[in-house]
């Protein structure tokens, strides 16, 4: 370096020259540093285009202007959701639209012409070609929104759907409850049309998915368990080309989208859906599912990763959905099950290992009523109640304490109490344990992998 | 192909929007400006570094349009491309891997318009960014020369935009059969070098798109240049590549 310095000193060279080559020498050996450490030192999912590696090579290879170009474009920019808001803004964003705003939002949405909802004409407020409406094979309207036939689905050596059978009745919201790699998001990514069955038939409204392609996607609205949006995108964009994907423009797409917007909580959101927060991604999920008024909506987990308030948002948003369209929601979270849904099938892996309404899944389940009572002397009642026609079984609980479990309940509760008056007991303690859905999830569970 | 027209509406929005905006059309505005400004500088630069270093200057004939021309286009073959093979490494990769194909393609878009849509909205930014360039490129040129051969040099443009068409649909094809954006990228290069070792050779520069950047370097230069081969094969493997990535990409699960 000394050698090379002193031999320039000692050279003829225009001193213009020379400082024009140190000047790009410096230049060049700084972009190229400073773009190095900043390649090392940021996660690859900050990088534009999501891998490191051609930025290295560019950087690398061509000088100067490959570091440039990696400092100019190659580093995602994310701002916080709260400091991208409207100017002058502190607040955190609104919470979705709630109770009677959100109905007014999904009954415009969901509007019915008057001979009924499954007329052939279109079923949107403002009439757009396709959206709700039975489309050409309106005989599929009176079968069920999702029909699937001994589906199955193996990826390499894992079986992922073991021969599953399900059938979604119309405007229902269904429960698809199972524990974490029970099938449920396989299922719901080949009704969606992403991935395809490997046997078995699947029918949505009547269309066969494999064969239907867009038309059968035309029907339906569907939410991904972490769904990604174009993170330069704002909500009112993003909403307009979904929209504009299923067929809606000029002022019905206007329309839609501002409606989406309120029915979001989105409505003066002016920042860029890379730096929304979890919850608000997820009520623009249901949002950009809904913006056309699908036929069938497709939930995967939508609140298996919000907090409370995003929660609860998420459910009213497909609570107000209840009767307009079919939901098909799946998750692993029993009380947004029992909070929501009509009906509920239990799925482990691989195949339903239950299908019914949730207070019929609860009683039938072994008429599942449990009584307890606490006496003074319990060994007495147990001899008493041994033979009475309502008993299915007793258990010892805590000191003094009988759990009773009955196969019809009310007979018990009317016999009991006088019965043990009548063996002169004291009385401590009589109350009714109605199993909840997690008990008899967990059991439905077990028996499916046993 | 429907829901094509707001697929590619979006693409050409998301060009504007992101870093794709920045990438190849700043190689290219880099190549234009560079070429002329350098060619003319450097019998100067090399006088000035000769004198100072050997204790002799040497002497080279006045720089003329043609050789910035000449200069342009090799820097379209060399450097824009290689960026380009490198940048679209993920070109449908990435959004595979980052879940928003996911969510376009449950909607009524068909798998066909998805790849249509990536092709041609960064085939606009090929063409636009070439024409723009080029148009800088002859300025400047204009400005720091007298007269040259600019025509012909926008015909040659015209085959390196062909060229870069053609490695583009490569690019969307290897993005789907290879799923890493950077075992794209690499396949790419390997694509690209093959193609330079292809041009070495009569036969295989007359028949095949290897020979199209060498025909446009003779286009400029005046001499005969055999093209309508090497471009019939060009857009040939282009409308295969296409053609197979949208086969592909219709079985693909997403």
């Amino acid at each position: 370096m000394t050698q090379a310095v002193q031999h320039i000193a000692a050279s003829e060279m225009s001193p213009a020259v020379v400082a024009l080559l140190a000047v790009l020498a410096v230049a060049e050996l700084g972009l190229l540093a400073w773009a190095l450490v900043d390649l090392y030192r940021r996660p690859a999912e900050q990088v534009n285009g999501g891998s490191k590696i051609p930025w290295l090579i560019l950087c690398l290879l061509l000088q100067i202007i490959g570091p440039v170009v990696y400092l100019v474009a190659g580093r995602e920019r994310r701002r916080p959701a709260a400091e991208a808001l409207s100017p002058g803004a502190v607040a955190p964003p609104p919470p979705a639209v709630q109770g009677a705003d959100a109905a007014a939002v999904v009954d415009a949405l969901f509007a019915r012409p008057a001979a009924g909802r499954r007329s052939a004409a279109p079923s949107g407020p403002d009439g757009a070609a396709g959206v709700g409406s039975d489309g050409p094979d309106g005989a599929a309207a009176s079968g069920p929104a999702v029909d699937l036939r001994d589906v199955r689905k193996t990826f390499k050596d894992a079986v992922a759907l073991d021969g599953l059978t399900l059938t979604v009745p119309p405007d229902s919201i269904y429960g698809f409850l199972g524990p974490n790699g029970a099938g449920k998001t396989t299922t719901l990514r080949i009704l969606a049309g992403l991935a395809l069955a490997d046997a078995g038939g699947v029918r949505i409204l009547g269309r066969d998915v494999a064969g239907g392609g867009a038309d059968a996607r035309s029907l339906i609205g569907f939410l991904p368990d972490v769904p990604a949006f174009y993170k330069w995108m704002t909500a009112p964009e993003y909403l307009r080309f979904a929209g504009s994907l299923f067929g809606l423009s000029g002022k019905t797409l206007d329309d839609r989208v501002a409606a989406m917007l309120e029915l979001a909580g989105l409505t003066g959101v002016r920042t860029r859906v890379g730096g929304f927060s979890r919850g608000m991604k997820q009520r623009l999920g249901v949002a950009q599912a809904v913006i056309h008024g699908p036929r069938l909506l497709l939930l995967d987990e939508p609140t298996s990763a919000l907090d409370p308030i995003g929660r609860r948002d998420v459910l009213d948003m497909v609570a107000s959905l209840r009767g307009r369209t079919t939901v098909f929601f799946s998750t692993h979270i029993l009380a947004d099950v029992e909070r929501v849904c009509d009906t509920v099938a239990v799925i482990a892996r691989g195949k339903v290992v239950a299908q019914s309404g949730i207070d019929e899944l609860r009683s039938r389940r072994g008429g599942l009523n449990r009584l307890s009572i606490e006496v003074d002397d319990p060994q007495r009642l147990w001899a008493a109640i041994a033979d009475a026609s309502w008993l299915r079984t007793v258990e010892a609980g805590e000191p003094g304490e009988l759990l009773v479990t009955c196969d019809d309940v009310e007979a018990a509760q009317r016999e009991l109490p006088a019965l043990v008056g009548g063996l002169g007991l004291a009385l401590r303690r009589f109350g009714v344990d109605e199993l909840d859905l997690e008990d008899v999830f967990v059991d439905l569970v077990g028996e499916g992998r046993r | 192909m429907k829901g094509f027209a707001p697929f590619l509406r979006k693409e050409l929005s998301e060009t504007v929007h992101t870093w794709r905006l920045w990438v190849l059309p700043g190689f290219l505005l880099f190549a234009a400006i560079s070429s002329p400004i350098v060619t003319y500088l450097m019998p100067t630069l090399l006088d000035s570094l000769g004198t100072a270093q050997q204790g002799f200057s040497i002497t080279l004939a006045d720089p003329t349009a043609l050789q910035a021309y000449l200069e342009y286009l090799g820097n379209l073959g060399e450097l824009t491309l290689f960026a380009l093979v490198i940048a679209y490494g993920g070109i449908v990769s990435g959004e595979v891997r980052g879940g928003t194909a996911a969510l376009t393609l449950a909607k009524p878009l068909s798998r066909a318009a998805f790849v249509i849509g990536k092709w041609l909205s960064q085939g606009a930014v090929v063409i636009v960014a070439a024409a723009l360039g080029t148009v800088i490129c002859i300025g400047l040129t204009q400005l720091l020369f007298d007269g040259g051969p600019s025509g012909r040099t926008v015909l040659a443009v015209a085959l390196w935009v062909a060229y870069a068409l053609m490695l583009l649909a490569v690019m969307v094809l290897l993005s789907i059969e290879l799923r890493a954006p950077a075992a794209a990228s690499g396949a790419g290069v390997g694509v690209y070098a093959a193609l330079i070792v292809l041009a070495q050779f009569e036969v295989t520069s007359k028949v095949s798109p290897a020979g199209l950047p060498a025909a446009g370097l003779a286009i400029v230069s005046g001499e005969p240049a055999r093209w309508a081969g090497p471009l019939a094969a060009t857009v040939v493997v282009t409308v295969a590549c296409l053609v197979g990535a949208v086969l592909r990409f219709e079985r693909r699960e997403i």
